[in-house]
């Protein structure tokens, strides 16, 4: 029998739906301690202390971490790519958003840890936050990130992810119509039904195990050895099977800080985030504003598109810098679009930090070109199938970085939607196919656009 | 006082593998005394079935029956690295490692049989748990016959090991964003319709059908395909018209801290769902197969917001699309886009033009 091509029954779908498999939660060691963190209450301000004494002598509890218990406790999601850290595993001297980790406790049980927490005294001093990425752009706005309101360090240190191809004036000059229109897609919570939950056990040997619920176990794993500076084979990341993700656990959680607790206070120690934390703390879907200018002829043709992408990350960079860069890369949809002025920043805001989720980057320059799409052929009073069969990304046809598409199916699926809610399409509009492009749908503007592909 | 049916379309494309690629993945296998085939891969399985997708290449890349196949990833200690489960590349790159670990432990499995047969190994072929000759199909022997033989009478261990990795692709031209080489492991593209009903009294969109194309390379399972493409529009029709941490962004007011304060589409939401599934493969994935898992939920929001428009005639373009938002933007229906020369000017309310201060880093001009 082929085993490509069957439709086999998933390998655990069973065990999933009677409840069987085993995720994180449900591994119990004994001896296992509750963990529970002091979370800053205020979005933004500056730490002028913090005491733990009265917390660290209570009874039950086995060990409290703060950020001097971390040997690196500023280490980025892109370190391992050169790319510079800015946040804290427990905050140090300010806290950016509400909900950020400053301290955690590893007690007996939950309600000895939660009064833990509460005996640590905490002293801040709040600062003035920003919520609206469109004013942290502003000669006056409130300065809420050392490193700036904006990232600052893409390649050769600019502070803006920049595409530019072909003559973005001379595309400008040359159309009979621009439709501009801003597009705000929503950050949204990943909601998986199983929360950040990690479970770090010290072994007889020394070592340490990590119960993770991580979507990336070597990733994580070299996230926590990095902030605990030890080497890889002191851990042993277990985990695989994930109740749900969505890219809300890319971001490693929780197996840090019980990693830490289990090293000083010598037991396995567990951390279940709660569902409020989960919707509060735990990384979300990015907010984006989008602005686009498109240059379009009468008869439909798209000669070149302007873009501005403010990308809310939150209090922090994490995975925020990948996120715009791939949002530039596919920024022209499925078209070709041979001139391009795109400008994207990651901008800092003092909301729980930004990071993956499914469709990251792309999710939301879809909806925005998308519905640019429609606006264009309401406009210019074209079929909106047809102008996109029109424009459609062909073989060879190039991406805004230059790459030439090798096997684009744009064409055929929009061919197929049409069939299948019964819009009649002419029939040079059926007769289209991805191959390269000439004749009528070769125009002057497209020439120079065109790549080579290899066969 | 009325519902207004309306439909509205996308296309998409998105890609394949980390952005700029660079992301490995390992694999080994190893062939126990019986046959039976353990497979260790660092993929965890987020509910996108991996588990199920690498034992499917396993199985039909060694020949044998895919209930012989043990998937393994439930630590490093046993497993080799896979960069993780995300950016739509468990089944292309995980899957792709996975299938060199098969082909390299086939290899060592045909060396084998080939001493127990007596045939050269480029002669033998492995067929539903069989080594057969090639044009002589009564010559054979058994799989399990050949791990017993590797393990009892040659003293060796039938194991394989594969490793994937699409190099990473630098920027060239920081200033341009050009590249030195294709960011991406491979593209799959989507086209997809939406009917909606609106309703001009309450403003509530209910999303009544969506049609999806996509082209997915290669079905290694039809089934889970499917699955991602129906649970992705969900998901997207949660993106379009009921999903946000912050109900009135940009403020932080008023965050959902549960279920019940935070609304993930239901099954009473359930539009009917059309799926049809184009396989335009890959020329470097496993069998073809493309990655579509995270793009399952990008064509619909788009779908849903010009579906909106046909059917009352506004342009709701800050997400989601809430009854109020519907609401509002009905209130003020007959002002249109500004217009300029030739220019055309929706949406200048939320523009940073319009909110940002004089001298901010942040600009488009607009207008001639």
């Amino acid at each position: 029998m082929k085993a490509v091509g069957a439709r086999l029954p998933r390998y655990d779908g069973v065990a999933h739906v009677t409840g069987k498999s085993v995720f994180v939660d449900d591994v119990r060691i004994p001896g296992t301690l509750c963990v529970k963190a002091l979370r800053s209450p205020l979005h933004h301000a500056g730490i002028v202390s913090l005491d733990t004494s009265k917390a660290e002598k209570m009874p039950g509890v086995h060990a409290v971490v703060t950020h001097k218990d971390v040997p690196l406790n500023v280490y980025g999601h892109l370190s391992a790519l050169g790319i510079p850290a800015d946040e804290p595993l427990l905050a140090e001297d300010d806290v950016r958003w509400l909900g950020q980790p400053i301290a955690a406790v590893a007690a007996e049980d939950e309600d000895t840890a939660l009064a833990a927490v509460e005996a640590i005294k905490l002293d801040l001093e709040e600062r003035p936050a920003v919520f609206d990425m469109r004013i942290a752009g502003d000669p006056d706005a409130p300065q809420i990130h050392h490193w700036g309101n904006w990232y600052p360090h893409f390649e050769a240190e600019m502070d803006v992810r920049q595409i530019r191809k072909g003559d973005i004036d001379a595309a400008f000059d040359a159309a009979d119509v621009i439709v501009s229109g801003v597009y705000r897609p929503a950050a949204i919570e990943q909601a998986p039904l199983e929360t950040q939950t990690g479970l770090a056990v010290p072994e007889a040997d020394g070592r340490i195990t990590v119960y993770s619920c991580t979507q990336a176990l070597y990733f994580s794993m070299g996230v926590v050895a990095a902030h605990l500076q030890v080497p890889l084979n002191r851990l042993k990341f277990v985990g695989g099977t994930v109740g749900g993700g969505f890219g809300g656990k890319v971001d490693t959680a929780a197996e840090a800080i019980c990693a830490l607790l289990a090293l000083k206070g010598g037991r396995p120690c567990k951390w279940r985030w709660t569902r409020e934390e989960e919707f509060l703390c735990s990384s979300t879907r990015a907010a984006w504003h989008i602005e686009i200018a498109d240059a379009v002829t009468k008869d439909g043709w798209i000669l070149g598109r302007k873009t501005l992408t403010l990308h809310d990350a939150g209090a922090y960079a994490r995975f925020s810098p990948y996120g715009v860069t791939k949002h530039s890369f596919h920024h022209t949809g499925a078209y070709s679009i041979p001139n391009l002025h795109f400008d994207g920043y990651v901008v800092f805001t003092n909301r729980s930090p930004t990071s993956a989720m499914r469709g990251y980057g792309v999710t939301s320059v879809s909806f925005a070109t998308e519905v640019h799409m429609s606006r264009i052929a309401k406009e210019l009073g074209i079929d909106p199938f047809e102008i996109r069969l029109k424009n459609a990304n062909r073989i060879a046809d190039t991406s805004p970085n230059g790459i030439a598409y090798t096997d684009p199916s744009t064409v055929p699926t929009i061919q197929a939607i049409a069939e299948a809610i019964g819009h009649e399409l002419p029939a040079e509009y059926r007769a289209m196919t991805p191959d390269p492009r000439e004749g009528d749908l070769l125009p002057e503007h497209l020439a120079a656009q065109v790549g080579e592909v290899d066969h | 006082m009325a519902k207004h049916t309306g439909r509205g379309i996308s296309a998409i494309e998105y890609p394949t593998g980390m952005n700029q690629n660079g992301d490995p993945s390992q694999a080994w296998i190893k062939i126990k005394p019986d046959g039976r085939v353990d497979v260790f891969s660092g993929t965890s399985d987020i509910g996108n079935g991996s588990k199920t997708i690498q034992s499917q290449i396993v199985a039909e890349t060694l020949g044998v029956p895919y209930d012989w196949i043990t998937y393994d990833n439930s630590n490093t200690d046993s497993s080799p690295v896979c960069t993780g489960t995300f950016a739509s590349r468990a089944t292309f790159v995980a899957g792709k490692a996975v299938e060199k670990a098969a082909l390299s432990a086939k290899e060592k499995l045909l060396e084998i049989a080939a001493k127990e047969l007596e045939i050269a190994p480029e002669d033998l072929e492995v067929v539903d748990g069989e080594v057969i000759a090639k044009g002589a199909p009564q010559k054979k022997i058994g799989v399990p016959d050949v791990a017993a033989a590797a393990t009892w009478v040659h003293g060796e261990l039938i194991t394989g090991t594969g490793a994937h990795l699409n190099p990473y692709a630098a920027i060239v031209d920081p200033e341009t964003g050009r590249v030195d080489s294709p960011p991406h492991a491979a593209i799959s593209y989507a086209a997809c319709a939406a009917e909606v009903e609106v309703d001009d009294e309450t403003g509530e969109v209910r999303v009544e059908h969506m049609w999806q194309c996509f082209d997915v390379g290669r079905a290694i399972n039809p089934t889970l395909v499917e699955g991602q493409i129906q649970g992705g529009a969900l998901m997207g029709l949660g993106l379009a018209v009921l999903e946000s941490c912050y109900p009135y962004y940009p403020s932080v007011e008023h965050r959902g801290t549960e279920f019940g304060s935070y609304f993930v589409p239901g099954i009473e939401g359930l539009p009917k769902i059309d799926t049809i599934i184009i396989e335009n493969p890959s020329a470097l994935g496993p069998y073809g197969a493309k990655g579509i898992s995270e793009m399952a939920n990008n064509p619909q929001p788009p779908a849903i917001a010009s579906a909106v428009f046909d059917a009352v005639g506004v342009w709701v373009t800050e997400l989601p699309i809430t009854p109020e938002r519907v609401l509002r933007a009905l209130e003020k229906k007959d002002e249109g886009p500004r217009r300029d020369g030739k220019w055309v000017i929706f949406d200048e309310d939320i523009s940073v033009n319009t909110v940002a201060a004089e001298g901010s880093r942040f600009r488009f001009p607009v207008g001639a």
